[in-house]
């Protein structure tokens, strides 16, 4: 039924979308990194989050180690971009508290792991 | 586009916030990226490419919720010809759909709910490698169920008037 993976790996000569090169790459994340870090204080100020600035930055850290496993250079540029335009969104408050508090989904219920809670959820 | 509009724009008021930094300008925010803009090129950035793999994983990027990219197996088929009709059209075209999530009838109305945002959707592609490339490049894990084709049994009706007639197969 299944077939096997075919595991071909080349390379093709695309148009970037900001960088050119790893370095220029590595360069614009962190930059975001250190702009969100700096941002971090202020936006406890200004959304009356109930963390502390450590617990914001270290969520900040997190999600950036989330995706240290891409190498692709657009697809950095395009998380670059991305996370840029969440500060930008943030800074400028467009964001309500709850959508900066999403990033912590305290109010999501974890899912039912073993079998007597999931009966308890009556799902799965 | 938005690191240039708001270029110019002050943040609120720091002052009172006693904290180390008294004002940071949009720009400093926006310009986070680098000396250039997110949304601006360099020039000589223009006519140049750059050579990334072949494949590439686009899950991160998607905003498709972790769970939905982890958990998920597609499976890559020909979808069966329509068992009234003669017609072949429908096994022309591969589909791929996602595994089952669990489906409970509502309570008031009887209708069919589901959670899963991925129930009933069904992509068309042109051939099973298109199918495969689309899994791949999502981050799902897929599986192909190989067209069976049906075997034509050659007949003719002159083959019923040959010396051995082998045409006629007692069928029990």
């Amino acid at each position: 039924m299944a077939s096997p993976r075919i595991v071909q790996q080349g390379i093709k000569q695309v148009k970037p979308l900001m960088s050119v090169d790893r370095t220029e790459a590595r360069r614009r994340v962190l930059n975001l990194y250190k702009a969100w870090y700096r941002q971090i204080p202020y936006v406890v100020k200004d959304f009356y989050l109930p963390i502390t600035v450590e617990m914001g930055r270290n969520k900040v850290r997190e999600l950036f180690l989330k995706n240290k496993y891409v190498t692709d250079i657009r697809a950095i540029d395009m998380l670059v971009i991305k996370g840029q335009m969440d500060l930008v969104e943030t800074a400028n408050i467009w964001k309500q508290r709850n959508h900066v508090m999403m990033f912590f989904q305290d109010t999501v219920n974890p899912k039912p792991k073993d079998f007597l809670s999931k009966f308890y959820e009556g799902q799965d | 586009m938005a690191s240039k509009l708001f270029s110019s724009v002050r943040l609120l008021s720091r002052s009172n916030y006693g904290l180390p930094y008294f004002s940071r300008t949009m720009s400093s925010i926006t310009a986070a990226t680098g000396s250039t803009g997110v949304d601006e090129k360099k020039d000589d950035h223009k006519g140049i490419t750059i050579s990334v793999p072949d494949k590439v994983d686009i899950s991160s990027i998607t905003g498709v919720p972790e769970e939905h990219v982890k958990t998920r197996t597609v499976r890559i088929f020909v979808p069966a010809v329509n068992s009234m009709q003669s017609g072949t059209f429908n096994s022309r075209r591969w589909r791929m759909e996602f595994d089952e999530r669990e489906r409970w009838e509502n309570p008031l109305m009887g209708w069919t709910s589901t959670g899963d945002p991925l129930s009933n959707t069904e992509v068309n592609f042109a051939s099973k490698e298109d199918a495969i490339d689309f899994c791949e490049k999502n981050g799902w894990d897929w599986f192909v169920e190989e067209q069976q084709k049906p075997k034509m049994r050659i007949k003719s009706y002159g083959a019923n008037f040959a010396w051995d007639r082998r045409t006629r197969v007692s069928t029990k």
